[in-house]
């Protein structure tokens, strides 16, 4: 692969993993939810494309139904889960999404089991040369990031996101302002999951294939990398992490086969990215980019007065 | 379809034994520091690796390689709370950040493991599985066929369990872990060094990990991913029985052992696969935690 393809191939692995850090953010960065099992909305995404593609559905609705599906499946795991504890719930996440690959995994007629499935890409057209192809592609993951990213902007600064950041603060304070925690809760998972779930069914479009061994836990703890290292709580902060830690791991894989070490390097590049994410977490655990700050009209114009300059004549 | 159900029942007391003996360390330390330690899965593998090293390679015995495994994990438990858990809690990290770095801390540990196996060949440790070889002598009592391995595993989980009741019973140690672990303030307040009470649990715990690490690892294969294969069973155990409850983890194991078992059954009559075996401890974990998050720890209270 010539290195006009590695870079063109980084960048739509950027895009697809900004959606899944931007998901993450909304659920742990501004609502406090641990979600452990990230992984398996991704899957569900990615699964639910596979099989409607085959199905010779066209390729928006496979991924609109995709990030439904696993929307959904938020909902479903959301009912028994948002009433527990903070780490029963990371539990049960994570073991529900144990459970969904293990199934996958085992019933062959789901997307060959094991084995895996081919998938056909979202948008083919023969007879171009392979950039072309990647250049569609990057098209049609920044366009779905685009929209996840003003969706969360949007969200966030909006009182339903200050809602979002009380119920992180402090649940029961919420819930005595008459914020009904639950339900805020539960829409903020499905929101995340149908974000997860779009990047599932763009990743393996992109990958022309799909199988249970791409779902393993390593993909959430990526996630949630990427979103600690980039700043928890800012959108800009879960695209520059997304960036960070995709490059660092190609430059893992670059450096594997220019360096001899007397050992495997995608072991070290593991051990790396635990010791990364322990220095964060006690050096560093607001991470690169600090929360960003509410943004409102009231807000602005108090700011406004505030500055010496702009105090005459803004009676308005 | 013809079941022997006394060898089901045989092998429920084996499964639940070897959750037992696994869980013992991490019931221990989840009712003290009050967040779900991923990372003793690792401890598990790791157990499992000296155990291997220490009785396969240098030709120790095995009750030798319990030894040693034991003492090493139980060092590396305390340096690992003392490294990365005691600083993150000092700064107030949140229980979430705990989680991660838990998670992290098992990542590096599992991914050292072959490492370590490539920069000291003599250590035989590496990705590929490897097996003990010690012979164990298959017997049957009537219609059912036990192993010497099996008979072992029981025999620990029993001695395990009455040397755990009698240490947190009668001595000093054990019941300081048990009024740390049910109020830290009021333990700090009526004089007991609530630093060396968790430096002692977590260094415990992952020993008795390790010893979970080598029964397992003979009972099945060694490699890096052992541990992480046997966890979350072994947090259903931990939830069942009721977080920092050792008497309700005992019960949790034997139930989440006969659930398993009686579910291999169920699923072959059914024409399930019987990969699902631990999809049966998953389901368990989750009605516990929806129907009766405090487990069956209120069995145990004492008025």
């Amino acid at each position: 692969m010539d290195l006009s393809m590695y870079l063109l191939d980084l960048i739509v692995f950027i895009g697809i993993f900004s959606i899944m850090s931007l998901s993450l953010n909304l659920e742990y960065g501004f609502t406090g939810l641990p979600n452990f099992g990230k992984v398996v909305f991704f899957l569900i995404g990615a699964y639910s494309y596979a099989l409607l593609s085959q199905a010779g559905v066209p390729f928006y609705i496979c991924l609109i139904v995709g990030a439904i599906i696993a929307a959904v499946f938020g909902f479903l795991i959301s009912l028994p889960a948002l009433r527990l504890r903070i780490d029963y719930l990371a539990i049960v996440i994570l073991t529900a999404g144990e459970i969904i690959r293990l199934i996958v995994k085992t019933e062959d007629w789901i997307g060959g089991g094991d084995w895996g499935t081919s998938v056909a890409p979202a948008i083919a057209i023969s007879g171009t040369s392979p950039q072309v192809n990647i250049l569609i592609n990057i098209g049609l993951v920044y366009a779905c990031l685009f929209i996840c990213f003003v969706i969360s902007r949007l969200l966030t600064n909006s009182p339903y996101g200050r809602t979002m950041r009380a119920i992180r603060e402090d649940e029961v304070a919420a819930e005595a302002l008459g914020k009904d925690r639950a339900k805020y809760k539960a829409q903020i998972l499905m929101l995340g999951s149908a974000m997860a779930g779009l990047a599932g069914g763009l990743y393996v479009q992109y990958l022309h294939y799909v199988l249970p061994g791409m779902f393993m836990p390593i993909v959430t703890f990526t996630v949630w990398i990427m979103v600690l290292l980039g700043g928890p709580a800012n959108c800009w902060g879960a695209l520059l992490g997304a960036c960070l830690v995709q490059i660092f791991d190609r430059g893992a894989n670059l450096a594997k086969d220019l360096l001899t070490l007397p050992t495997d390097a995608s072991n070290l590049q593991y051990i790396l990215f635990g010791v990364l994410i322990l220095l964060i977490l006690i050096y560093r655990p607001q991470g690169l980019l600090k929360e960003s700050a509410i943004k409102t009209r009231a807000i602005n114009r108090i700011r406004k007065l505030k500055e010496p300059e702009n105090n005459k004549g803004d009676y308005k | 379809m013809d079941v022997n159900w006394l060898q089901v029942l045989v092998n429920s007391a084996v499964t639940g034994s070897l959750y037992l003996i696994a869980s013992a360390g991490l019931t221990l330390i989840y009712g003290l520091c009050k967040f779900p330690y991923f990372a003793y899965a690792e401890y598990i593998a790791l157990g499992a690796f000296i155990g291997y090293f220490v009785s396969e390679v240098m030709g120790v015995s095995l009750s030798g390689a319990f030894v040693i495994s034991f003492l090493v994990v139980g060092a590396i438990g305390f340096l690992c709370y003392r490294g990365i858990f005691q600083p993150l809690a000092r700064r107030g990290a949140t229980i979430i950040h705990l989680m991660v770095a838990s998670v992290a801390l098992g990542l590096i540990l599992r991914h050292l493991i072959p490492v370590f196996g490539d920069i000291f060949p003599v250590l035989e440790w590496s990705w590929s599985p490897s097996y003990f070889t010690a012979d164990w002598a298959a017997f049957n009592l009537g219609s059912v066929r036990i192993t010497g391995l099996w008979a072992w595993t029981v025999i620990a989980a029993i001695g395990l369990s009455i040397a755990l009741h009698i240490m947190l019973t009668k001595s000093k140690i054990g019941k300081a872990i048990r009024a740390t672990s049910s109020n830290p303030n009021l333990a700090l307040a009526s004089g007991i060094d609530v630093q060396k009470v968790i430096w002692i649990t977590w260094s415990l715990g992952a020993g008795l990990a390790a010893i979970a690490g080598i029964f397992r690892g003979a009972e099945t294969q060694v490699w890096p991913n052992t541990g992480w294969e046997m966890i979350l069973p072994v947090f259903a155990v931990v939830m069942l029985g009721g977080i920092g409850n050792f008497y309700g983890a005992i019960t949790a194991a034997f139930i989440v052992g006969l659930a398993e078992n009686i579910g291999v059954v169920a699923l072959t009559a059914l024409g399930l696969s019987t990969s699902y075996r631990i999809g049966i401890a998953f389901i368990i974990l989750i009605i516990t935690l929806i129907v009766k998050p405090q487990g069956l720890a209120m069995l145990f209270r004492r008025s």
